[in-house]
């Protein structure tokens, strides 16, 4: 989960709340969903919060949520935007795999040490989340006073820059935290950041690059030039986002704007022109995109869905509360302007009936609102849901096992009724304890050989398969407990899986029976004793032809047929696998299908 | 009067005016002396005897004390030395004395020690001077190690080389031996032997037996023995000889021998309790494979392709072929949620989606993949509501292992489908379910889920500590689920792993004792039930 370090002193003074104490404040964000988590060497405060509201990455937006909150602030509000001098230009070179570039410019930034600190962290987070690792998203901030970009404009009224994509060799610039020039193919090799993203370039034929009238400054999603290096001196800034999608580079660049307006700074639109080659073809958008966009929820559906009854005049009082803006539908058509407090009034529609609809409208910084029930979910936080009376749904149902786990159940019984201690093991395991040091081989003919389901990318060399027979693991618990009271009586119902192409999800999952006798009498008939009396239980014939199992004593170990089918195995350990298993005692074990065991 | 038989033996062995020590008692009865010692208290609370207790002193010969019974004291030794060697006349040099009395090593300190410290005479520059009026024949010290070794020596008979010697004290030691040689040594001299480590010193009480006047009645009325049977045997039960016998009585407060029974798992255990719970709440049980297409563990629940938990390494992927078949419809329907959203207001993801990430297998995360199937109407066929569903079964996380972290764990999965479903009804469901586990106070904390909104964290108060603690994650499933699934009504889901119950309810702190081939076997045979 995200978690947003905030300078307390910033949040009071972006709140307006001077008199607020540390733990009042840390109780408002707990409100808000944000839990303390503690504190950096810094002395910030870490929050953390659900992956949804990444517009409270940064203190910025974390005070906007609070003055809601507080009540400070209400419905929606957008920042005023100057019109647009710079041209963002696509170029044709541009790597197909990361055609999509966003902005704006800002003017009038006051960046102080921490309001410095608070950008970079805001930056690295969307990075981190919407961002993913900058693969979908990435941000470049500039100081525009270092780009020069009044020729490259073909009307020659205006300023440019040109997104294009270069040869990994085709150029070269001084990255920052360097001094000197390189391409951008020794940028992946020899810069620190430039390793850390090279594998997001890796399979680009040309690399991502932008131009002013000078050069190249930035190489996105990787490292900006040091030429345009923001600073604590920066007032003007040049912002640039990347990415494999419009949308998400968009959002993102929404919430960096938002967060600098919040500390006064003036946002001015830049035009983003793409060529006909792109792959939407010729086209130019003004950026960024402030657009407030409205979905519409139906006043039922928030009443159902809270199993609240409310009136239309506090609906909208909870939207706006939220920072959204809402209007009865019906009177939006009819006023236009909606001012939801006053609108219809009517004693028949206060308490809201069942066709109201709300068309609400939604801040351009937020990107989780997917649904108009995601707004539900607004009304109900700002409502508080602690305010909601639980109650036990007045539906009746039929409640009951699944056949399965109710045979189990019963197999377990019988079990622990033969003096079997029941036992849990991991379902992973590895080859060697599986196969290797249990004598078998996988495609051998037995119980046991079948082919390993493997993990593709193991976490760790003790689980890399998944088990195929169970008594493996009774034998491992055995090995780990050679220091403890024998007769050691295990046994387990459990999961085992094999490789299985014949099978939709190509892994044959099956319930398996295994019981090991480990006491320094063991003997075959202990452990066929056992399995009789369980068969008994159940109903079944069992049968115990003589077979061949590495595992077993070659003599002392039969085929366990079950109602004429066989199904597992019953016999003594062979020493070679005691000893692999450092067991000074004999073993009688058993091992089958538990569908054996279960009435057709 | 009817008895068994030790009893009989050390009531006739008994005197009513004669103190005996149950020691003697034995003797005389010839029972082993626990034997006899049980009998006495029998008698004793049949008010047949009297027992009294005294505490009494016993000295010992150390291996030293011994040794000089024979060897006599070193001091002795030296003073006669340096007799012979006219010491008593004029200062001799001590080394010839030393060699003369025959002493070597530790004992040449200890003669020199005492030799001044009993007047013996004086040792000086290497000189040594005797003081010829000396009486090394009633040295208190060497007559008290003869006497009290005597007195062993004619005890060893009984007590079998133990060389034990009584002191009566205060009481009269039954009159045994005519004079009590311990008695006749000043405890000053006791003190001294037991300081030189001569002699060990041992506090003991004995207990001395006398007939009651009840006793001596029984007596003389005429006692029988009884006849006691240590078992009951099939043949008695045949015979109806069991009327006539008398069962020796067993000390039924000693420990027996250990037995284990088998167990059913602890872990097992809580899985029964809240399937029992939930059962009881009008749930039905789910099952479903373990290795699944992402599809059902992850696209159907709205998890976006590029969601970082799904291209993480935080899952287990397995090395197989794709799912071969998946509902073509269904496919078609969660694509589309994906990517354009559900119902007229509704926006997709703006992340790629891709039918072959969706056929990848792997190992479940979360048993909401169960869920999923039923609800699609693959597993079960069409489901109207109401329904409850529920599952406890394994999912894999690949996650770090440690305390309260494992790779496998069980995770309890349970829905509601009806209509009309609100937030209300989840809360009321979820504070039923806890209460049953101890667990109040059931708080609701507005949370983030991709498939529920809204969706709560659930925190409960800990049944002992207090403390508020996480118990689940829950939610109403989002429409982007629901729809493209084919159900028209509200479901409201949670989950919560099986251990963190099971740490809860049994104060397990290291769930690795629980689970997996690590277990230890006396933690589990040791385990408390659960019901």
């Amino acid at each position: 989960m995200p978690v947003v370090d905030i300078d307390p002193d910033e949040l009071r003074e972006l709140t307006g709340h001077e008199e607020k104490g540390e733990e009042e404040l840390k109780s408002d964000l707990f409100g808000l969903g944000l839990e303390f988590e503690g504190e950096t060497e810094e002395g910030l405060l870490q929050f953390e919060f659900g992956p949804d509201r990444l517009d409270r990455l940064s203190v910025e937006g974390v005070a906007r949520s609070l003055r809601y909150h507080y009540g400070d602030d209400r419905g929606v509000a957008v920042p005023d935007t100057n019109d647009p001098d710079f041209t963002y230009v696509v170029d044709g070179d541009v790597p197909d795999e990361r055609p999509y570039v966003t902005g704006a410019i800002v003017r009038g930034v006051d960046l102080d040490e921490s309001a410095l600190d608070s950008l970079i962290q805001l930056q690295e987070k969307l990075h981190a989340t919407m961002g993913r690792k900058r693969a979908k998203g990435a941000i470049g901030i500039h100081d525009l006073v270092a780009i020069k970009g009044d020729a490259l404009t073909e009307e020659g009224d205006g300023n440019s820059i040109t997104y294009t994509g270069i040869d990994p060799e085709g150029d070269t610039f001084v990255p920052l935290d360097s001094d000197r020039e390189m391409t951008p193919a020794e940028v992946l090799e020899e810069h620190p950041t430039g390793e850390t993203y090279a594998d997001i370039v890796a399979e680009y034929d040309r690399y991502p690059a932008i131009y002013d009238e000078l050069g190249l400054f930035s190489f996105p999603p990787v490292i900006n030039g040091r030429r345009t290096e923001v600073s604590t001196e920066s007032r003007e800034l040049l912002i640039e986002l990347t990415g494999t999608d419009q949308w998400t580079i968009d959002r993102m660049c929404n919430i960096i704007c938002y967060a600098l307006s919040a500390r006064g700074a003036t946002i001015e639109e830049v035009e983003v022109e793409y060529g006909e080659s792109s792959s939407e073809g010729e086209r130019t958008l003004v950026r960024p995109d402030f657009e407030v966009e409205t979905k519409s929820v139906s006043h039922d559906r928030i009443e159902t869905m809270l199993g609240v009854e409310f009136e239309e005049r506090a609906v909208v009082d909870l939207f706006e509360r939220s920072g959204l803006d809402a209007v009865v539908e019906d009177d939006a058509a009819a006023e236009g302007v909606g001012e939801a407090g006053d609108a219809d009034a009517g004693a028949a529609d206060a308490s809201g009936d069942d066709d109201t609809t709300y068309e609400v409208s939604i801040p351009p910084y937020r990107t989780d609102v997917l649904h108009p029930l995601d707004l539900v979910d607004d009304v109900g936080r700002a409502y508080g849901f602690d305010e909601l009376e639980p109650r036990y749904p007045d539906v009746g149902t039929v409640g009951g096992r699944h056949e399965r786990s109710r045979l189990e159940a019963a197999t377990r019984n019988a079990l622990t009724g033969l003096g079997f201690e029941d036992l849990l093991n991991f379902h992973m395991t590895s080859q060697a304890e599986a196969y290797d040091r249990m004598n078998v081989e996988a495609g051998g003919d037995y119980l046991g050989g079948g082919d390993p389901v493997r993990i593709t990318e193991p976490y760790s060399e003790d689980y890399t398969i998944l088990r195929p027979w169970a008594l493996p693991s009774l034998v491992m618990v055995l090995e780990n407990n050679t220091h403890r009271a024998y007769p050691q009586d295990l046994a387990e119902v459990g999961l085992v899986a094999e490789r299985d192409d014949e099978v939709n999800t190509r892994v044959r999952e099956r319930r398996h029976v295994a019981g090991a006798l480990a006491r320094h009498d063991a003997t075959y008939e202990d452990a066929k004793a056992r399995l009789q009396a369980i068969c008994r239980d159940f109903d079944v014939e069992l049968e115990t032809p003589p077979t061949e199992h590495p595992s077993f004593i070659d003599g002392r170990v039969a085929s366990v047929v079950i109602d004429g089918e066989p199904v597992g195995v019953v016999g003594e350990l062979h020493p070679r696998v005691l000893v692999e298993h450092d067991l000074e005692l004999p073993v009688a074990a058993f091992e089958f299908d538990l569908e054996a065991l279960g009435g057709e | 009067m009817k008895l068994p038989e030790p009893q009989v033996a050390v009531l006739n062995a008994a005197s009513a005016t004669e103190e005996l020590s149950i020691d003697r008692l034995a003797e005389e009865a010839g029972l082993k002396p626990e034997t006899a010692t049980q009998a006495v208290f029998e008698l004793r609370d049949e008010r047949l005897l009297d027992v009294e207790e005294t505490e009494s002193v016993e000295y010992e010969l150390t291996e030293e004390g011994r040794a000089y019974v024979d060897a006599g004291l070193p001091e002795v030794r030296l003073y006669r030395a340096a007799i012979e060697a006219g010491a008593d006349e004029e200062p001799v040099q001590m080394g010839r004395v030393i060699g003369a009395a025959d002493l070597d090593g530790p004992e040449v300190d200890i003669a020199l020690a005492n030799f001044g410290r009993k007047g013996y005479g004086t040792i000086d520059s290497g000189e040594l001077a005797a003081d010829g009026d000396a009486d090394t024949e009633s040295d208190p010290e060497a007559v008290a190690l003869v006497a009290l070794a005597n007195a062993a020596n004619g005890d060893a008979g009984v007590d079998d080389g133990d060389a034990d010697v009584e002191d009566a004290g205060d009481a009269e030691n039954g009159g045994e031996s005519e004079t009590d040689p311990v008695a006749d040594v000043g405890d000053d001299v006791l003190d001294q032997l037991v300081s030189r480590n001569l002699l060990d010193r041992h506090e003991r009480t004995v207990r001395t037996v006398t007939l009651t006047d009840a006793g001596v009645t029984a007596l003389m009325e005429g006692v029988e023995t009884a006849e006691t049977v240590d078992r009951l045997t099939p043949e008695m039960l045949a015979s109806g000889e069991w009327q006539d016998v008398e069962f020796t009585e067993y000390n039924v407060e000693a420990d027996a021998p250990e037995v284990r029974g088998g167990k059913t798992h602890v872990l097992r255990q809580t899985a029964d309790r809240v399937k029992d719970v939930l059962v009881g709440m009008g749930f039905q049980e789910m099952d479903g494979p373990h290795a699944d297409a992402d599809f059902w563990i992850n696209d159907c629940l709205f998890m976006p392709q590029d969601h970082p938990a799904r291209t993480h390494w935080d899952r287990f992927a397995l090395d197989v072929p794709p799912i071969e078949d998946l509902p073509e419809d269904l496919v078609d329907n969660v694509e589309r949620a994906h990517r354009e959203g559900v119902g007229e207001d509704g926006d997709g993801y703006h992340s790629p989606w891709s039918e072959d990430f969706a056929r990848a297998i792997a190992l479940r995360g979360h048993t909401t993949s169960l869920s999923m199937r039923y609800l699609s109407g693959t597993q079960v066929g069409d489901l109207e509501p109401p329904q409850r569903y529920f599952s406890v079964e394994k999912v894999y996380r690949n996650d770090t292992l440690d305390a309260t972290h494992l790779l496998e764990f069980f995770q309890i999965e349970g829905w509601v489908m009806a209509e009309n479903l609100s937030v209300r009804d989840l809360m009321g469901t979820f504070v039923e379910f806890y209460e049953q586990f101890g667990i109040t106070d059931v708080q609701f904390k507005p949370h983030y889920n991709p498939y529920t909104e809204p969706s709560f964290e659930l925190f409960g108060r800990h049944p002992t500590t207090g403390e508020l603690i996480e118990i689940g994650n829950s939610g109403m499933f989002r429409d982007e689920v629901l729809e493209p699934l084919g159900v028209e009504h509200d479901v409201m889901a949670w989950g919560l792993a099986l251990e963190r119950l099971a740490m809860l309810t049994t104060g397990a702190e290291d769930i690795r004792d629980l689970h997996g081939t690590l277990a230890d076997l006396d933690f589990l045979r040791g385990a408390e039930v659960t019901y």
